[in-house]
């Protein structure tokens, strides 16, 4: 996993190195130091550094948590909620979002599930759509 | 204009019925976040900042800020009740704590806490009313090479402060960096890494980052290490009718160490990036080894839960000082505040406290009134704020994330930017789990810019010679600062290192 993650960042940091050397310029036209300066040293370093974390961790095991499912399915249910943001619209994803998150989560109390995922969903949108008429994307089903 | 003037016309800002109430919303946030473990500061005003855009600025600000030094106060509670700090800047609370609550003196540590909490946040606020101009003042003939440096010191103390592998904590704030460099080079004009999308070219904003990672990453870490199973069974209780107020010993024999505790505190709050939990360890330290009786530390010694209280919070008030007169953070807390002047328009730096002393001053004078409605929270409104601790995480964490992604849509009106926080979250969970530090990255993000602008600048009037670093005075001072800081932090790490 943590090899995995290192691995992640050392190929971004290569791509962010290539486009820095690629296509920004170390000097600016006035002969001054230019955009490409800065990232071509922090691209570097980036993978001189996960370079080297991962030639030295690479003996490192660890175990996954017996809950990894559980953060992992709260994560998928994040990802769909924003999926649905601007097709169902502010209020309606919030409530689907509650009701799945809450049947997950807090199984055996429907009842309880079923008035937290009404009343929490409508208290952030009375918030930020009346309160601080904030921008809240209208669905296409119903456009609140 | 003498500091006098100055804080009068800053409470004249304060005492306003609109910044009070925001006042009194912030500390009473503060409280809650730092109850909930697993929810720190960062998180909390990530997550509010967007909903303080309906606000005068001041009034925004006001709140931001009580909710971080609130956060402090309200941590120290189920350190005590719970042996579990509600945030880092806590942990030293749990030592000596949840020993006297076991002991029947649930009571006198959880007054006593809020006691040396309140000297040291208004310690801290008077020193920062006292030094933050004359601060000021020497900070005006600070040029590029000396951000520069200031940058470094903050981002490697946090490093090094923060422990871990230095690795991890190095490549987080290359990561922060990174990111910072993305849209336009405000020198030459020219977009970087932005792949032709208009929504990269102003630049990654930081909001969708910092709820991200502070927000959904802790909220999913939480679940993988199974939070939101762990119930609050081993909560000791306590009756308010019996044995709670603290003896006249308990002040007595702790009296300097609230005194030690909140210079400490404070002198650690100014050096960017040691923070509050540095300070209440170093607190600990210091104050065990100062003991005639070293060997009730750790068995309920109450020196050892009031040095430590007061030092987080005198490090919170001078953290303070290098935001409002340099507009360096020290933490991601801080950096969150000082995303949310920017977003007003305020500039922190040298010459905020001239040019908008309503503001500074009204922020500095609100933190006197903040401090004083905490210690009164502390001290009658406890057991309100221990339900909190018995609000199940699996109902919690569905509301965090309903507010979280609400909270950054409504920013730009923008999905672009609510994946990115969701991605950020992703992240954030994968940093958290394998050791790396969020809060470096932000802290680079943040001051990426900065540093850039600053270290191309100063190679420009050197002509490229980095010895521009080593000829300035204050440039020695400052690197000197840090050399001593780093040594301690290696020192630090080297002694808790198990043998």
């Amino acid at each position: 996993m943590r090899a995995g993650f290192l691995l992640a960042i050392l190929l971004v940091s290569g791509g962010y190195a290539w486009l820095a050397f690629a296509e920004l310029d170390y000097l600016s036209s006035a002969g001054r130091l230019g955009p490409g300066f800065f990232p071509r040293i922090i691209g570097v370093s980036l993978m001189v550094l996960c370079a080297a974390s991962l030639y030295k961790d690479s003996g490192f095991r660890e175990t996954l948590s017996a809950h990894w499912r559980t953060a992992a399915v709260v994560a998928a249910l994040s990802a769909a909620f924003i999926a649905l943001l601007e097709f169902l619209g502010g209020l309606l994803a919030m409530i689907a979002f509650m009701a799945a998150a809450l049947a997950f989560l807090n199984r055996g109390r429907p009842w309880q599930n079923a008035l937290l995922a009404l009343v929490l969903p409508v208290c952030v949108y009375l918030l930020f759509k009346v309160w601080l008429n904030a921008a809240l994307p209208r669905g296409v089903l119903l456009p609140l | 204009m003498d500091i006098f003037a100055n804080l009068m016309l800053g409470l004249s800002v304060a005492v306003t019925p609109a910044n009070l109430a925001y006042l009194l919303i912030g500390v009473m946030v503060g409280m809650v976040v730092g109850i909930i473990p697993g929810f720190g500061p960062a998180a909390a005003l990530a997550i509010l900042l967007p909903i303080t855009f309906g606000m005068n600025p001041t009034g925004a600000v006001i709140m931001l800020a009580a909710i971080y030094y609130g956060a402090q106060y309200g941590g120290t509670v189920t350190s005590i009740l719970l042996n579990t700090p509600g945030e880092s800047s806590s942990v030293a609370s749990t030592f000596d704590g949840y020993p006297l609550a076991q002991q029947g003196r649930a009571g006198p540590a959880l007054v006593m806490q809020a006691v040396a909490s309140f000297v040291g946040g208004t310690l801290g606020v008077i020193l920062i009313t006292v030094l933050a101009p004359a601060f000021a003042q020497v900070t005006r003939s600070f040029g590029p090479p000396e951000f520069f440096l200031l940058v470094m010191m903050g981002l490697s103390t946090l490093i090094v402060m923060v422990g871990g592998n230095w690795r991890y904590g190095v490549i987080s704030a290359l990561l922060g960096f990174a990111l910072g460099t993305v849209g336009v080079d405000l020198e030459t004009g020219q977009t970087r890494f932005t792949f032709r999308s208009a929504e990269l070219i102003g630049g990654i904003d930081f909001i969708p980052i910092a709820i991200g990672l502070f927000g959904l990453g802790e909220l999913y870490y939480a679940f993988y290490t199974g939070m939101h199973v762990s119930g609050t069974g081993g909560i000791v209780q306590y009756q308010k009718e019996k044995r709670f107020w603290p003896e006249v010993r308990d002040y007595v024999e702790t009296k300097f160490s609230l005194l030690r505790g909140s210079v400490l505190g404070f002198v650690i709050g100014v050096i960017p990036g040691a923070g509050a939990t540095i300070a209440s360890l170093m607190s600990y330290s210091l104050e065990k080894s100062l003991s005639r009786t070293p060997e009730k530390f750790g068995k309920g010694a109450m020196a050892g839960l009031v040095g430590p209280e007061a030092a987080n919070n005198a490090a919170s008030s001078g953290a303070m000082v290098p935001l409002l007169t340099l507009g360096i953070p020290g933490s991601a807390s801080t950096a969150v505040l000082l995303a949310a002047f920017v977003l007003w328009g305020l500039t922190p730096g040298p010459l905020l406290m001239g040019q908008k002393p309503e503001f500074a001053w009204g922020l500095i004078a609100s933190m006197y009134l903040g401090n004083v409605a905490l210690l009164a929270l502390n001290i009658f409104a406890i057991p309100l704020f221990v339900q909190m601790v018995k609000l199940p995480y699996r109902i919690l964490a569905p509301a965090v994330i309903l507010v979280c992604t609400a909270g950054t849509y409504s920013v730009n009106g923008s999905i672009v930017e609510t994946w990115l926080m969701f991605a950020a979250g992703l992240v954030g969970f994968f940093m958290k789990r394998h050791g790396f530090s969020p809060a470096a990255l932000v802290l680079a993000l943040v001051l990426g810019p900065l540093a850039e602008q600053s270290l191309r600048q100063s190679l420009t009037i050197s002509r490229g010679s980095f010895g521009i670093f080593l000829e300035r005075p204050m440039s020695l001072w400052i690197l000197g600062i840090t050399a001593v800081v780093l040594a301690l932090g290696l020192l630090m790490r080297r002694s808790s290192r198990p043998d």
